[in-house]
Order: C-alpha cells, then structure tokens, then sequence
C-alpha cells in the first residue's frame, strides 16, 4: 500500500489540468499501470478507458441490466447510420437517458480512481476528433473527477479494513463456502469468484461492477474472515503442512503444491457448478438469465 | 519438472498483463500439455485452439499476407488468443474484456520463446 495515498494523482492531475484549462478536444494518452485514454471535448471528460476498471459495457451487459442481442442491435445500427451509440440506446429504451448518464459517470469516475491508484510513466495529449464509444455529453469537469478519486484513495488508506495490495489475488477463507448456506447480498458469487487466481480488478470485471465499490466489498468480506489473499492462504497451508510433516504424517505434502491442491479441488466439482467463474460466451452456452430471445 | 517450470512461465505472463483469465499449453495436434484455466475444459480448448491457428495460418496463406502472428478471437465477454510456438505446441490465453490486448503482444514474445525452450 506505500504510495497509495499519492499514487498518480499528482501526474494525473497535472496532465487533465492543462487539458482542461487549455480546453482540449482530443485524447489523452495515459501510459503506466495500468494506464489508459482520457477522451476530452472542450476541456470536460467524456469517456475513459483503461484495462483497470471496467467501462460502462461491461456494467451494462456483466449485470444482466441490458441484453446482449439488444445490445448489440444498439450497436450496429448506431454504426449503420452514424448516429451515437448512447442516442441508440436511448431511442431503442434499452437505457433511460438519466440512467445512462450516471453510469457514464459512474465507470468514469471507477476509471479516474483506477489511473489514480496506478503508476504515471508518461502522458501526451493528441487533439482531433474523439472517438470513443459511449460519451458523455456534456463531459464532466476534471477536477471533480480528480477529487472524488483523491476523496476514494484516502477512504481506502484510512479505512479501518484495509484493502489488500491491488496485485493479490483473493480466494474464499477455508469454511467460508458451506453447502446449502446462502450469506446473501452477493456474497456467495464474489466467494464462487474468488478462486485464487482474480484480483480485486478481475472480480470488479467478472462482477459487473465498479473497481471501487469492489474494493470496498472485499475488503469487509476479508475484514469478516469470508476472503483472503492467495499468499496468505498458500503460508497458512505451507504452515499446516510442516506442523503435518513433522508429525510423521508428511508423505503426500510434497506433491501439495498450492495451485494442484486448489485445480484438484475444483476438478472434484461437477462442470456446471464452475459455470460462474468461466468467461460468458466463451465455450458454454449463455445463462437463461439475460433472457436472451435469441 | 518441466511442467511446473511450463505453469511457472503462463503465470509469470498472467502477472505481467493486465486482464488474462487462464492460459494453457497444448500440441499442435490439439492434446493438452499444461492448463491453468481455472474451470475451462482443457481438452476442448486445446483441441479448439490447434484447428483454429491452423485454419488461420491457411487463411493468412491464402490471402498471401505472410506469417501469422496469432489468432485473436473476440467475443461480447472476452478474448481468446492462441501464438504458435515453434512448429509443435500453441499457447493459449484467455482474458476478460479489459484485456491489454497490445501489452500481450509485446510481453507473450518472451514466453513463446521460453516454453519452445521447455519443450525441447
């Protein structure tokens, strides 16, 4: 966590700022960890990517908010008759024009946190025409954007829970996952999800949701024992099995190495119940509950 | 010995990008020689991914466009990316829609090289 109460904020600020002020229209290329593209209209933030958060598709379709045929309908009729996309699924009512603008805001302002908390190598601005997919519009003010991220990253630096490092990756306590117990309020799905192998970004994106409000969610789930890190849980394992080993019962614990151990677990499952945790889409049929017509 | 040095290199390439899901090793003849694609079916992939880079090699033949670099397969809810390595083996990896698809290209060089090492 050193850094983090700095992190990029500082260059960050630096490169939206003189946007800003000079009233930029164009890109912002942010190159770092995880880096991303600013777009700006007059000055003001329109859209933000970055492999670090995930931007208001995926919010949209990972939440089952929005069907994907319908989605893409939207998408290839707003390319069709060059009309934007957000004007697309307005009309179509895929969206409320009010809903749209707050999750544009809302990925946006995921995403300006994101680079905050990441690494600034280097920034260059590149006027011209922007063409990002979903837009803002009007875009918002940088400042507020930087403020709320500066608000965000000391929230997470103060937090009685603190938040594990953004590289770790997390995995469901032993016992968290009690057959036939339900702990509700997401908590299972994020505990399906959690399989040693995600990070909290991973999560945010197989989730559907925002990288700080995921942030927040581990970290009470790890604050309650439900969650913790992949390192942790392979020193506590380590630990078990030397306290095993010196009792004479060390025969098998060299094969033991922690990621067979957790593959030979999940093989133990029946293939469907592994179903959440694969890529939607990706060699499995899509779940019934998007609705999806076809 | 060389499978956990294989599994040591698919995760060192997982640190380094942003956004992959699982990776996995097959043969050219689609047969999988290591996985770590936390829940996928691994036959199914290798076997997918090995007909897939040899379609597109034919293709990228046909088209007389010269070498083919990878196969990139995009979907609504992610990325499938197969590299040749070497004339016997694919690499296989799978990412989420954030996937930093340009850091993958620069960073998976590394590790292509690495495994043909492995395998011999």
């Amino acid at each position: 966590m050193t850094g983090a109460e700095d992190g990029s904020v500082g260059p960050l600020r630096e490169a939206l700022m003189v946007c800003a002020a000079s009233g930029t229209s164009g890109v912002l290329r942010i190159t770092g960890d995880p880096g991303g593209t600013i777009h700006l209209t007059g000055g003001l933030v329109t859209a933000v990517e970055t492999t670090g958060a995930p931007g208001p598709e995926v919010l949209l379709l990972r939440s089952h908010r929005v069907t994907e045929s319908r989605w893409d309908a939207a998408f290839a009729a707003a390319a069709t008759r060059g009309r934007p996309l957000s004007a697309e699924l307005i009309a179509r009512e895929i969206v409320g024009a009010g809903e749209l603008e707050a999750l544009l805001l809302t990925a946006m302002a995921d995403a300006i946190f994101v680079l905050a908390s990441g690494t600034v190598d280097e920034y260059r601005a590149e006027p011209g025409p922007s063409d990002g997919g979903l837009l803002l519009e009007p875009g918002a003010e940088a400042a507020g954007l930087l403020a709320e991220a500066t608000r965000r990253i000391k929230v997470l630096a103060s937090s009685p829970v603190p938040a594990s490092d953004r590289r770790e990756r997390l995995v469901a306590a032993p016992g968290a996952v009690r057959p036939g117990v339900r702990l509700g309020a997401g908590q299972d799905e994020i505990l399906a999800l959690a399989d040693g192998r995600r990070t909290t970004r991973d999560l945010a994106f197989a989730l559907g949701r925002g990288v700080y409000a995921t942030t927040l969610r581990l970290a009470e789930m790890q604050a309650a024992g439900l969650l913790m890190t992949a390192s942790a849980a392979a020193a506590s394992r380590s630990a078990r099995q030397a306290g095993h080993a010196a009792a004479g019962g060390g025969q098998e614990s060299g094969d033991e190495l922690p990621r067979r151990k957790g593959l030979a677990a999940r093989a133990a499952l029946p293939r469907r119940a592994s179903a959440v945790r694969a890529p939607r889409g990706l060699l499995r049929p899509r779940s019934g509950r998007d609705g999806n017509p076809g | 010995m060389t499978d956990d040095a294989l599994l040591a290199e698919m995760e060192a390439l997982r640190e380094r990008v942003t956004g992959i899901t699982g990776s996995a090793v097959a043969s050219r003849d689609g047969l999988n020689i290591r996985e770590d694609t936390g829940g996928l079916d691994p036959d199914n992939l290798a076997a997918l991914s090995a007909s897939a880079l040899s379609l597109a090699q034919r293709l990228a033949s046909e088209a007389g466009q010269g070498t083919l670099r990878e196969t990139v397969t995009r979907s609504s809810g992610g990325y499938v990316v197969v590299y040749a390595i070497g004339a016997r083996a694919v690499l296989i990896l799978i990412g989420d829609e954030g996937l930093d698809l340009a850091r993958l290209h620069r960073e998976s060089r590394g590790t292509v090289e690495s495994i043909e090492k492995l395998l011999g």
